[in-house]
């Protein structure tokens, strides 16, 4: 991974924090020199703007007042424009680091979440649902970028705009200065009360929108039943309900701000209207010149009006820290680790497992999933596993790549203990084809290729999709091996994603391969060629075989029939079929069924 | 709500007289509304230039006169116009803010009930995500357009016009400086709204993309992990997060450089000022309050023009959404009423195909052939064959989504485009492959086959689609909800509370599209039980999967490219041995297998479709 920016490193585990800002400190590590340069760059431009007022003072007093300025009108006209120059070239230089800051934390902290995903165990997702994992991901750190970006950099904006120009009005009347901020503090009040009221009022209006716009997206989906129960009028009806609360809802957030802005602006009116008073009159007796009068008409203004917005961004810090946490719920989650084991063989194994009395239970349950799981798989061998869904299967297989970690028991690959392999070793020597294989909505010569680490050819590529049998159909799509697949693509059949997975899990070339037998899925033309495709891939390698019926695992080398957690049956073939037992019966239906149709049809006759 | 992942179509739209008009149109009917505050707003930008003038005679009249009489009264008429004007403010915000909820809730009302007229084909050809962007951000785009739009553009000119005058007022040479730089203001401003709007798109552009990156990392996380491809991932995700990197600090560094970049002009203008006007201050001709109220002119000046620049920049992306709003509000139902369309109060009569042939609209393959088929008040029909055969085709035309391109539908001995499509389709009951709900309670689903249904007719109906056992096991029963989509219940379950909903509606025709997904074998059952109430005495056309559906048909259709290959009773084409017979079988072998499962107990059964 190459990366420009410095401190993409950071492990943002060491962010976490139980104090919020704390942890918010700890996650600007490698940025908080350019965010601190853009605090005080933003506090130059705010001298640099206060001076402007202080020239203005000079310019009135020394020019027009009285005559009697030392220095030139050109020079004091210069001074002006470099003020102008100054604030706006900090004002500038303050901006693109906080953004460079804000932008920075949010691309690491994307990064940091995307990998921390996809490294998270599977006991993790076994529990997460993906639409809060996204909500997480995306508004979330959205959330926190905003918290760099705008609130916290704002904070510190009106606390220096009040700080320097509070300065400058000390310097230039005590009494003036005191009078100035008077009431202040109820300018404040009233705008962290009516932010923290109109968020709420937000939330609803959007909560509204959502609601509006899943009666829309339901109606649009649905269309052809509405269309059949001709219920045109009762959708429109309702949704009309929904719009017309939705408006409702907006009107009371309009009557909140309508309320607010003119309120607040008669507060600030009165404040500086007090000051106007008592800076004119004070002017008047002589206590200060004209100029002072002048420049402290122009500073107040920054005084009192900022404030207004310490409301929404006091309100708007509490939700980025909010977000904060939500984000840290993911992030302080322990990763497997990837490439830990104390055993790394530089060549492929052999592929010779041994299972014995494994037992595997979850962290938090009580009942293990599996039992007393004993056998030995010599490479190449094939082992078939049968028996109904929950039986342990699935979480049989699954102990393999260590995607779950046995509770009980040994496993050995080629002799060795199978958790001192490391986990992306043992995952680049297993290949598995899933019932319903999940392809990426990429291109289809992408997901054939997904699975290997280096640059392919695309001879290499078509001899997977001819071993899967999936060429002919790949080269029937519009692009060929260049189309899309998924929401945007072409929509593959259920046999057609599963040869695809055949081609990409051939062209991985992994020595132990899981198979989850799911011929049902697909249709009997078709069954014949993945049958064909999946000889060929089992072709040499170990393999298992999560089987749910007996044609495909007459020939296996060993039948595991699973109960419950347990091995309730196991041997070949020939030997299960001549004793009782549950292979047994499944076995004569088969025998049966080919009568019953017999029957059927010699009834019809 | 997957709309997020719709990506925002690039497209700007030069000024057009005609769409323009039309936008006016959205606002026309509130014109008071507008009159209102338009006015306010006129109102309350003059008084923003009136405030600095009267800071102005503060200086000139109040403390260089000294004379405090004079300064209590001009600070009085300050405060007085200070309480007019938040009163304007009030009346403002509250005005177009309101107008801007209400044109946004027209358009909205409009969009949907115009989307109800829509034929099937329509929605058939336009994805969903992109009829949800039309209904919501381009109407929001507009409805802003119209209000606040007009509201800062009317602020802004009455500001400068109201602060030109004056200053011409104050001084008039002066003015002419002020009035150089305004264009210079404006085009930079423009300039820089510009390219910042079109930077926050490619920013949301970038951001669906990473969310559609966690989406799919998330949702295979399994196949990730299994390929070991996360490097490979982080690597690809990092190029993402850097185009997202770049492109928001290119849009944060366009906005950073735009207001200091405005301020230096309007600081030059600020120093040619003072330098003018320190010079005409020896010969008196300018006074402080004078100077003092241009600079103030000149600083403020930078917002009215800000505020033109913004609503300028937006102009085009609104009148490109309007114009996709009025091309949907225009599109015209492919299928209407007659003009002389009767509805005669039942449907109920013999249903005729007489050579139909159909094909879609914008496509040149013809889909169903020649189709000719006579079905008897009460006669249940299967049709059986592959995907893309023509099944469906055959339904949709039946229920009148679509009309017959050639050829004629007869119900009843009459042909059906004489009627009303309200008159058959509200007597027609459908029930389709994926039961489709809507959120809501059970019982609000139930009830949407009729909708003035009692409370126990819907439980009759529930009852007789074998629905109501699990319902009542539902925490909260008929009141319970089954969230988006239905998404809180199984499939199994959604399947029973469409049949019910079918049987509330007591159809005369009853057509049903069979579900191929997986469902337990009890709910099966329950589903077989529920449709042989439905099909009792009605005419009923099945497009079946399932053996015993097969069976119970008094007549099978064999559809196979757009013809029938094959017609008659189970018997009869078995005995063929044809295309029929090895469906039979094949189906046969797949229903036993699943059925004598010896692990059976409530795992899902597999239910293959007869020829897919």
């Amino acid at each position: 991974m190459t990366t420009s920016s410095p401190a993409m490193g950071y492990d943002l585990q060491r962010a976490i924090s139980p104090n919020r800002l704390v942890g918010l400190w700890r996650m600007m590590t490698g940025y908080r020199i350019k965010y601190i340069t853009a605090t005080i760059s933003l506090g130059i431009a705010a001298v640099a703007k206060t001076l402007t007022y202080m020239l203005l003072r000079y310019f009135v007093d020394n020019y027009f007042v009285s005559q009697t300025a030392s220095i030139s009108l050109t020079l004091i006209a210069i001074g002006f424009v470099l003020l102008a120059l100054t604030e706006s070239g900090f004002t500038f230089l303050s901006g693109t680091l906080a953004a460079q800051t804000a932008e920075g934390i949010a691309r690491r902290l994307r990064n940091y979440i995307f990998d921390h995903i996809q490294k998270l165990p599977f006991t993790y997702h076994d529990e997460n649902q993906t639409g809060e994992l996204i909500q997480r991901s995306t508004s979330d750190v959205d959330a926190v970028r905003r918290f760099y970006a705008d609130q916290a950099i704002g904070i510190g904006r009106i606390i220096l705009l009040f700080a320097i120009n509070f300065a400058a009005l000390l310097n230039l009347n005590v009494r003036l200065a005191f009078i100035s901020i008077v009431i202040l503090p109820l300018i404040v009040a009233v705008s962290l009360f009516f932010f923290r009221r109109v968020s709420k009022a937000y939330e609803s209006y959007q909560e509204q929108e959502a609601t509006l716009s899943t009666t829309l997206q339901e109606n649009l989906t649905g269309v052809r039943v509405v269309k059949a129960f001709a219920r045109q009028q009762y959708e429109i009806n309702k949704f009309e309900q929904n719009n017309w609360e939705k408006y409702l809802r907006g009107k009371r957030l309009l009557k909140m701000h309508s309320l607010f802005w003119p309120i607040s602006d008669t507060l600030c009116g009165l404040q500086m209207l007090i000051g106007y008073l008592t800076g004119a009159l004070m002017a008047i007796n002589g206590e200060i010149t004209v100029g002072t009068y002048l420049a402290y008409a122009g500073l107040i203004v920054w005084i009192i009006f900022p404030m207004r917005n310490l409301g929404r961004i006091i309100v708007q810090l509490s939700t980025g820290m909010v977000s904060y946490s939500r984000v840290m719920e993911i992030i302080k989650q322990t990763r497997e680790p990837l490439d830990e084991g104390s055993y790394t063989p530089q060549t492929e194994p052999q592929g010779h497992i041994r299972f014995e009395n494994v037992g595997f239970t979850y962290a938090d349950a009580e009942t293990p999933v599996l039992q007393d799981i004993t056998f030995e798989a010599r490479p190449g061998q094939v082992i078939a596993l049968l028996g109904s869904t929950g039986s342990g299967k699935t979480t049989l297989v699954n102990l393999l790549p260590r995607f779950y970690e046995y509770t009980a028991g040994h496993i050995f690959l080629d002799g060795i203990e199978l958790n001192r392999y490391p986990r992306r070793y043992l995952r680049q020597q297993i290949g598995i084809v899933e019932q319903e294989p999940f392809l990426f909505s990429r291109s289809i010569r992408e997901n054939i290729a997904y699975g290997v680490t280096h640059a392919v050819t695309d001879a290499e590529i078509e001899q997977a999709a001819r071993a899967a049998a999936i060429h002919e159909g790949i080269l029937s799509f519009p692009d060929g091996y260049h189309t899309l697949v998924g929401e945007k693509g072409v929509t593959l059949s259920g046999g057609q994603k599963q040869r695809v997975a055949i081609a990409r899990t051939l062209l991985k070339n992994p020595r132990i391969l899981i198979l989850d037998d799911s011929t049902s899925a697909v249709d009997t033309e078709t069954e014949a060629e993945i049958r064909q495709a999946l000889q060929n891939l089992m072709n040499n390698r170990t393999t298992f075989i999560i089987a749910h019926r007996i044609q495909s695992i007459m020939n296996a080398d060993l039948i595991l029939v699973l109960d419950h957690g347990r091995i309730v049956q196991s041997g070949q073939h020939a030997d299960l079929v001549s004793r009782p037992g549950i292979y047994r019966d499944i076995y004569e239906i088969q025998t049966r069924i080919e009568v019953e149709l017999e029957k059927e049809i010699s009834s019809v006759n | 709500m997957s709309t997020e992942y719709f990506e925002e179509e690039e497209f700007q739209s030069k000024f057009n007289g005609q769409t323009f008009r039309r936008i006016v149109g959205l606002i026309t009917p509130h014109w008071k509304w507008v009159l209102g505050f338009v006015i306010t707003i006129m109102g309350v930008s003059s008084l923003d230039s009136l405030f600095t003038y009267l800071s102005k005679r503060i200086i000139d009249e109040g403390i260089v006169a000294r004379n405090a009489p004079v300064l209590i009264n001009i600070l009085t008429e300050y405060g007085l116009l200070t309480i007019v004007q938040a009163i304007g403010v009030f009346i403002f915000i509250y005005l177009v803010g309101v107008l801007g909820e209400r044109v946004r809730y027209d358009m909205r009302r409009a969009l949907f009930n115009h989307l109800q007229q829509l034929s099937l084909s329509y929605y058939s050809r336009t994805p969903v995500g992109w009829i949800m962007a039309r209904v919501t951000s381009d109407t929001d785009r507009v409805a802003d357009l119209v209000t606040w739009g007009l509201l800062d553009s009317t602020w802004a000119v009455m500001n400068i016009i109201t602060a030109m005058g004056f200053m011409i007022y104050i001084n008039w040479r002066l003015a002419l400086i002020v009035f150089f730089t305004l264009p210079i203001l404006f085009i930079v401003a423009v300039e820089f709204r510009k390219r910042i709007v079109s930077q926050y798109r490619a920013v949301r552009k970038t951001n669906s993309k990473i969310v559609g990156a966690f989406n799919e990392n998330i949702t295979g996380v399994r196949v990730v992990k299994a390929l070991g491809r996360e490097e490979g991932n982080l690597s690809e995700f990092n190029t993402l997060t850097n185009e997202m990197y770049r492109a928001s600090y290119r849009a944060a560094w366009l906005s950073a450089l735009f207001l200091p970049s405005v301020q230096l002009i309007s600081a030059a203008a600020v120093g040619s000022i003072i330098w003018y006007g320190g010079l005409q201050a020896q010969t008196g001709t300018l006074t402080v309050g004078g100077i003092t109220a241009f600079v103030s002119y000149v600083t403020f000046m930078m917002w009215p023009i800000q505020d033109l620049a913004r609503v300028f920049a937006e102009i085009q992306h609104a009148i490109a959404s309007a114009e996709r709003i009025f091309s949907l509000v225009d599109s015209q139902p492919d299928i209407s009423d007659r003009p002389n369309a009767v509805d005669p109060g039942t449907i109920q009569g013999d249903i005729e195909f007489e050579h139909v042939s159909f094909t879609y609209k914008d496509d040149t393959k013809e889909v169903l052939h020649d189709f000719s088929l006579y079905v008897k008040q009460g006669e249940t029909i299967a049709i059986v064959g592959p995907t893309g055969g023509g099944k469906t085709t055959i339904v949709n035309l039946l229920c009148r989504f679509y009309e017959p391109t050639t050829g004629v539908i007869r119900i009843g001995g009459r042909d059906y485009t004489q009627l009303s499509m309200h008159a058959i389709q509200s007597r027609i009951g459908v029930v389709l492959q994926t039961p489709h709900l809507f959120s809501g309670t059970v019982r609000e689903n139930i009830r949407y086959g009729r909708m003035d249904a009692t409370d126990s007719e819907i439980e009759q109906a529930a009852q007789m689609a074998g629905a109501h056992d699990f319902i009542q096991k539902l925490e909260k029963g008929y009141d319970e909800p089954v969230g988006e989509g239905g998404n809180l219940l199984s499939t199994g379950q959604k399947q029973l509370i469409s049949l019910a909903r079918a049987i509330l509606a007591r159809p005369e025709v009853f057509i049903m599209d069979e579900a191929t997904s997986s469902v337990d074998t009890l709910t099966e059952a329950l589903i077989q039980r529920g449709m042989e109430t439905l099909m009792n005495g009605r005419t009923s056309f099945i497009i079946a999967h399932r053996l015993s559906t097969i069976k119970r048909a008094d007549r099978i259709l064999v559809i196979e490219d757009g013809r029938i290959a094959e017609i008659g009773t189970h018997a009869e084409l078995l005995r063929l041995r044809g295309k029929y017979y090895q469906l039979y079988t094949q189906q046969f072998r797949h229903e036993m297998a699943a059925a004598y499962d010896p692990f059976e107990t409530v795992s899902p059964v597999q239910q293959k479709p007869l020829g897919v």
